[in-house]
């Protein structure tokens, strides 16, 4: 680890070298490539699990009636969810002056996009016919007709592209003049028109700065209602359904609040294993790990309630359907995913109440995993409880997720890791400059 | 021969070319196809699929079958004429692409008519539909005439003649059998048997006749494996001679049944439906009452349709009918000691049939001794049943010694007395009893024949097998269960080198006349000079007039009846029934029929051994654990399944399962219950014990939870409660009366006539899953296969459900049919985010599966799932003869879109477009939906619900109409009409 050195300019160099070298000469090949191979081998299980699954039909899943949908929505709920927390980092304590986000929100901005790339493919892939997706979108056509706008399918397509839309303009924006610092340290021909096409001639002028930050606060401040909107629509695919165990007016802050408490537990892995690999444990300090646990604990709680209320919900209605989907969350054959969901999501996350356990690493690592796997159980409890029994008991039937499914699924973290992974290796994981202003900014107040 | 396999077609044709030149023109290929070489190739190589279907991978075998059909037309049906055959140069006047024809024709169950009519589009038969001007039938159909269209365009049918297992031509048939025959000839019929089903045909009965005057020698004999033996042997010993019974349900009042599945499968089934339907809705009208009493050991649909159903085990049926007659003064009866709940039910059925003489009926299973079934009959006579309630006419069908005469045949077999067997229709190799070793007995006979509509288990131990036409492809005559005569008609040229019935017994006496030759010769004798003008009517109609069995008036010869005190048995009592959805084994390979759920378990695909709750509770058996089951020193074994309502030791079995050789639908599904049923005792089997193997079995049901849960899914009223109701009382929530709507999020739409509803009285359905078949044929609904229904994703537009109310042990089982509900305020309608499910201006939920993309949110947000998926392709590669099948007014689905019920939309443009032509506007009635047509009962109603004068608004007007699952507010088109239950109290001599 470098030596902070004293003066501040040596501070913002060293700050900068320790970033910047990153992509220039990155450290610990041997890691990155047996994780990049990892990665590899799971994006080619995802080619192989679509091909599988276009060339003979979503028959080789497990979906059935009345279980219409299966892992393949639920990940897709599940994957978006964990972008939200990167958009809440990035965005909204960008817009609150929280300047501790400046050492979290690249990477976080980084998980989002590629959470959101796998929670749009899922849709597309468990259409019967997913060659005509694009009927979905409003565009002119010759059929003269257009999407159906009462279904929350076609707000959730808008949901999806506009957050992906904003999300990249947001991520790009953000580390365009960092882009300019690797171009300008680059040595090698390669990388020197690598990064000096990517930072789109970035010089540094007060001009580029005063219209990078217009533009950049104007693009946080339309993504911070998405955290909200989109997960909101999200939950109506689910809410606005006739279901009992759905038909729930709590699912929109059910969802988005879950959404948020899965993404802060991803957050918190990937800036615990990217503190660890590339050394950065002066940048991502214990303040950012305490404070991300507690950020883990709110939301945390913040879920617990929706769950409680979901159960006061179902009790209150006094819907014979709604308390014997009730019955079968808790008792069901699912009912591992419930149990699942509760032990994994709030057990594990008491500990968090303590500021040793919040800044210790591992222990964070490890509640921030059983957070995320938590939430997993959470949406596929969610989706399939409620329809493998709903209203008729005639129509009652069980699914079970086929090998194809979970073969998909695996492919998908796949489409997420590679591109992540290549993030990490070629692009400034931290944003540099960002955490050079908190500390201008500190020693200011100081 | 061996020249014309090794030579090429085109060699042939060639050939066939050669030396002719210049201007030497070849007209056609049928002319080049004229040359017997070219002939012989084609026999030879096409038709027959060597080395046999068993053994080539299914998509080999489409295509060699695609080339077959291909070539029909060449091959010509194998030089059998064609009467009336005109070549289709110019379309001819009257047809027209695209507007279908009818023929009524018929099929036959177990040697029975089932009068039909039959669609056919450019030739080709794509519907089958109740004849309702038949006098038995009037319309009414049952699954096994709705699914015998897939029967004839199975591409596991037999296809070619075949020598000793290998394809053969009919030429080297035909020189096999006159050399044989010749030999038979000479010996005057000595060593010469016949062996057919229950036969009913005029012209069939004609030619045997004729073949057994001129050789007295020989002998016919009649395997039916599900026949009415036992019953003409009670009427023989009552009446002196043999009779059919006719059980007038239409007038019976009350009805006492002893294990008697009146309303149940068989050829009865649409007669009995439709009888009983009317009687019940004469009551609903306030006309007459319409009771119903059955004890029974297993459930049956007669037992779920009555108001006072008894658990009685097999061998106490026949005390209880001792008890019957006791109480009702029938001096020959003995009073049997009877327990506590036995007199109680007693007491009720006897005081109802004393109090209604004249209008009740007793019967008793058919399957049941001889001797009980004698006291029955004499009951009926003490009740004043005979002649109004029951009705005897002559036997229908012949001969009448059933199957003993099969039995009797392989033991003149064994005894070397048979030289020359011929097997028409009949499956004796399968379907004979365990005790009987027909097999081995026919080994013996050096001769043997057999014809068939399928290469089966008895044609691969023939020497010759001749495949048979089915009957939608020749012509041939046949009684329907009252007697009335239906001339059968060809709907569609054969589709294969295949022989009609009455050319077959024309091969065998030597006589070649063709099919309609044989059938017009056996008219010609009775009508003379009227052939013509009756023939021509009969076709019309469908039936030949006034040709019912006359109802003759026995008189009672001997009263002196003892019912055999059947001894209780240590252990479990076996019953065995024939399958409600394959019969006993014929309808094996007839995917349709293996995909409809049993009516009373919702299992496809499978028999499965029936075991009570409480035998499952006490031997630790869920449902799928295979059990061994030993009965008699033989054992089989298949899933246990859990039959609410069953005697607690009986294990009732089906029969029709277990095909060794049947066709690559039938392959490897289910036990077969043959293997140990007894020519002495072929309905039950004593001192049986059951094992748990310990392994678990795929079984694939449609509905795995029936237990209503105390949901209100069926509803009942209470008989008087109807009453008060229909006075003008209040009706109160119990009576079914539509709770009022819910206010919704999206507007209510305005109406305009016509539009369309459905009302299902669920007083009247007996889920016989007519309606479910006929919705399969009629809206191209793809068959998946077991694995597939297992796994929940069986195709059914409409599907039946059941229910179960109550106790396990005894509870009250309920049917109701599901179709689309199409909702007004349809949750799908809201889901689909690309305007797939929309709403028409006549109220119809539709379903555009080219806009289809699916999301399947529809499905997802449909409260009654009644939406289904095409997970895969499942129409793709459907072989030749199955798209020929297809109606072609509805879109045969692709991968990936939903469908549903349309309510048969095709046919409302129909009548739409019939009605706009003619400037008027559509008639009630004029419109009727696959299932509406198909029903016996006539359980469902459809039609406009703005016309109030509608048939429909008539009976949605009722007090018991209701909503399903009104409290989900999507305000359904379809809706139900509440069981009607008269409570056990209002019974006279009520005890409990």
């Amino acid at each position: 680890m470098t030596e902070l050195a004293a003066t501040p300019r040596d501070r913002y160099a060293a700050v900068g070298e320790e970033i910047i070298r990153i992509p220039l000469n990155y450290p610990n090949r041997l890691a990155w490539w047996i994780c990049f191979g990892f990665a590899l081998l799971l994006l080619l299980m995802f080619f192989i699990s679509a091909g599988v699954l276009f060339w003979y039909g979503v028959g080789v899943w497990g979906n059935n009636i009345p279980v219409n949908w299966g892992i393949a929505i639920s990940n897709y709920i599940w994957f978006l969810g964990i972008g939200h927390a990167g958009t809440l980092i990035s965005a909204m304590f960008l817009l609150l002056h929280a300047h501790w986000r400046n050492s979290l929100n690249r990477f976080a901005e980084a998980m989002t996009l590629f959470a959101v790339v796998c929670a749009g493919l899922y849709p597309i892939l468990h259409l019967g016919r997913p060659w005509f997706f694009y009927w979905i979108a409003p565009y002119p056509n010759t059929m003269t007709i257009w999407p159906q706008f009462k279904s929350p399918l076609t707000w959730d397509f808008f949901a999806v592209l506009t957050y992906l839309t904003v999300s990249l303009l947001f991520w790009y924006i953000g580390i365009v003049p960092d882009l300019a610092a690797v171009r300008d340290r680059a040595r090698k021909r390669r990388q020197q028109v690598f990064y000096g096409i990517a930072a789109l001639g970035w010089r540094g002028s007060a001009w580029h700065w005063a219209r990078w930050r217009q533009s950049y606060r104007l693009t946080a401040a339309i993504a911070v209602p998405l955290v909200v909107s989109v997960h909101s629509e999200v939950s109506l695919l689910f809410a606005a359904g006739p279901i009992p165990g759905w038909a729930s007016t709590v699912f929109p802050p059910y969802f988005v609040l879950g959404a948020a408490f899965s993404g802060f537990a991803v957050v918190s892995m990937i800036a615990i294993l990217l503190r660890h690999a590339l050394g950065l444990g002066d940048i991502v300090r214990e303040r950012h790990l305490d404070l991300l646990g507690i950020f883990l604990l709110a939301t945390g709680l913040m879920t617990a309630y929706g769950y409680w209320a979901e159960v006061f919900d179902a009790l209150y209605s006094g819907g014979k359907q709604e308390i014997g989907t009730l019955l079968d969350r808790l008792t069901g054959i699912y009912a591992w995913s419930y149990w699942g969901a509760v032990v994994g999501n709030f057990l594990p996350l008491q500990l968090l109440w303590f500021r040793q356990v919040r800044t210790n690493p591992f222990l964070l690592f490890l509640i921030a995993l059983s957070v995320t796997i938590g939430m997993w159980f959470e949406r596929y409890m969610l989706l399939v409880t409620s329809l493998y029994r709903d209203w008729l008991v005639s129509s009652w039937g069980e699914y079970h997720a086929s090998f194809w499914e979970l073969s998909l699924f695996a492919g998908m973290l796949g489409v997420f890791l590679v591109p992540f992974l290549l993030f990490v290796r070629f692009l400034p994981v931290i944003s540099s400059f960002e955490v050079k202003e908190t500390l201008f900014e500190e020693e200011r107040d100081a | 021969m061996a020249n014309a396999r090794q030579s090429r077609p085109a060699e042939i044709i060639r050939a066939g070319l050669k030396g002719k030149s210049g201007r030497s023109f070849w007209r056609s290929l049928d002319e080049l196809a004229g040359t017997p070489a070219f002939r012989a190739y084609l026999e030879a190589e096409f038709p027959a699929l060597a080395p046999g279907p068993f053994d080539v991978d299914r998509r080999a075998l489409l295509k060699v079958m695609a080339a077959s059909l291909a070539l029909a037309g060449l091959t010509g049906c194998s030089g059998e004429a064609d009467e009336a055959a005109l070549p289709y140069v110019e379309a001819p006047e009257h047809v027209v692409p695209g507007r279908p024809k009818w023929y009524a024709t018929a099929v036959t169950l177990a040697g029975f008519a089932l009068p039909a009519l039959g669609k056919t589009h450019v030739g080709r038969p794509v519907k089958l539909e109740g004849n309702p001007a038949h006098p038995a039938t009037r319309g009414a159909t049952d699954a096994f005439l709705q699914a015998s269209l897939i029967g004839l365009y199975d591409p596991d049918r037999s296809q070619s003649p075949r020598h000793l297992g290998r394809p053969a031509t009919w030429s080297a048939l035909d020189a096999a059998m006159s050399s044989r025959m010749a030999e038979v000839e000479r010996r005057r019929g000595e060593g010469f048997r016949l062996l057919t089903g229950a036969v009913t045909s005029p012209t069939l009965v004609r030619q045997i006749d004729a073949l057994l005057q001129r050789w007295p020698e020989a002998r016919w004999h009649a395997l039916e494996p599900v026949n009415d033996d036992l019953a003409a042997n009670a009427t023989q010993r009552v009446f002196g001679r043999p009779l059919d019974r006719h059980l007038m349900l239409d007038q019976a009042e009350l009805i006492v049944s002893l294990d008697d599945d009146i309303l149940g499968p068989g050829p009865r089934q649409a007669v009995h439906g439709r009888r009983w339907s009317e009687r019940r809705r004469a009551f609903q009208q306030g006309e007459g009452e319409c009771r119903l009493f059955v004890a029974e050991p297993t459930p049956s649909i007669t037992g779920s349709m009555a108001g006072d159903r008894f658990i009685a085990s097999h061998s106490r049926i026949a005390a209880l009918a001792q008890a019957v007659a006791h109480a009702l003064g029938v001096e020959t009866a003995s009073a049997p000691e009877l327990a506590e709940r036995e007199r109680g039910w007693i007491g009720r059925a006897v005081a109802a049939l004393r109090a209604r003489p004249g209008r009740a009926l007793f019967t008793l299973g058919t399957h049941h001794d001889p001797e009980t079934q004698a006291l029955g009959l004499i009951v009926n006579e003490r009740i004043g049943a005979l002649g109004a309630t029951l009705r005897f006419t002559e036997p229908v069908s012949l001969p009448a010694d059933g199957l003993r005469s099969a039995e009797a045949l392989a033991g003149d077999m064994a005894a070397g007395r048979v030289t020359t067997l011929a097997i028409i229709g009949a499956n004796p190799a399968y379907a004979m009893p365990a005790d009987v070793d027909f097999r081995a007995a026919m080994e013996t006979v050096p001769f043997r024949l057999h014809a068939g509509l399928y290469y089966d288990e008895t044609a691969s131990l023939c020497h010759w097998h001749s495949p048979l036409a089915h009957e939608l492809e020749s012509w041939s005559d046949a009684r329907a269960v009252d007697g009335t005569v239906s001339l059968i008609q060809p709907l569609i040229r054969p589709l294969y080198a295949v022989r009609p019935l009455h050319a077959v017994l024309g091969n065998i006496s030597g006589k070649t006349a063709s099919d309609l030759e044989s059938v017009q010769a056996t008219w010609r004798a009775l009508w003379g000079d009227q052939l013509e003008v009756r023939w021509r009517d009969a076709l019309v109609r469908g039936f030949v007039p006034e040709s019912a069995a006359p109802f003759v008036t026995p008189t009672v010869a001997g009263r002196t009846v003892s019912p055999p005190d059947e001894p209780r048995t240590e252990g479990l009592t076996v019953v065995l029934r024939p399958d409600p959805t394959i019969w006993d084994g014929r309808f094996a390979n007839n995917a349709w029929l293996q995909e409809t759920p049993k009516p009373l378990t919702k299992v496809t695909w499978d028999n499965v051994i029936l075991v009570s709750p409480q035998l499952a509770k006490h031997r630790g058996l869920a449902n799928g654990d295979e059990v061994a089951l030993t009965a008699g020193g033989r054992t089989i074994t298949g899933p246990a399944w859990i039959h609410p309502g069953q005697e607690t030791d009986t294990v009732a079995l089906t029969l029709g399962y277990g095909r060794r050789r049947a066709g690559r639908v039938a392959e490897g599904l289910g036990y077969d219950a043959f293997a140990i049923r007894l020519r002495d005792s072929p309905w039950r089997l004593g001192g049986a014990a059951i094992r748990a193997t310990g392994a678990k079995l795929e079984v694939a049901s449609t509905q795995r939870h029936q237990a209503m849960d105390g949901f209100d899914f069926v509803r009942t009223v209470d008989a008087s409660d109807f009453e008060a109701a229909k006075r003008g009382a209040t009706p109160g929530q119990e009576t079914g009366q539509p709770r009022p709507r819910q206010p919704t999020f999206y507007p209510p739409r305005q109406w305009d006539s016509p539009s369309w509803g459905m009302a299902i009285d669920l007083d009247l359905c007996i889920g016989c899953n007519a309606c479910v078949v006929a919705c399969v044929a009629e809206n191209n609904v793809p068959v998946v296969g077991k694995s597939l229904v297992a796994q929940g994703r069986e195709m059914h537009w409409l599907r039946v459900d059941l229910y179960h109310e109550g106790d396990p042990a005894d509870p009250k089982s309920h049917f109701q049919p599901v179709p689309c509900m199409h909702c007004e305020q349809a949750p799908c309608e809201m889901g689909c985010p690309v305007n797939a499910a929309v709403h028409s201006f006549d109220g119809l939920n539709l379903q555009v599966y080219n806009r289809c993309v699916g999301t399947r949110t529809c499905s997802s947000y449909c409260p009654y799932k009644v939406r289904r998926f095409n997970w895969y392709d499942y129409t793709g590669d459907d072989p030749e003869p199955i798209r020929a099948m297809r109606n072609p007014d509805v879109t045969v689905r692709s991968r990936g879109v939903m469908e549903k019920c349309t309510y048969c939309v095709q046919r409302i443009s129909e009548a739409r477009i019939a009605a706009k032509i003619a400037g008027r506007p559509i008639r009630d009635g004029e419109v009727r939906t696959a299932c509406q047509q198909a029903c016996p009962t006539r359980a469902i109603t459809f039609g406009d619900i703005i016309d109030d004068q509608s048939e429909v608004s008539r009976r949605k007007a009722s007090p018991r109409n209701y909503s399903l699952l009104e409290e989900a507010n999507t305000w359904p088109r379809t809706t139900y009409l509440a069981r009607i239950e008269t409570a056990r109290s209002d019974e006279e001599g009520g005890m409990e």
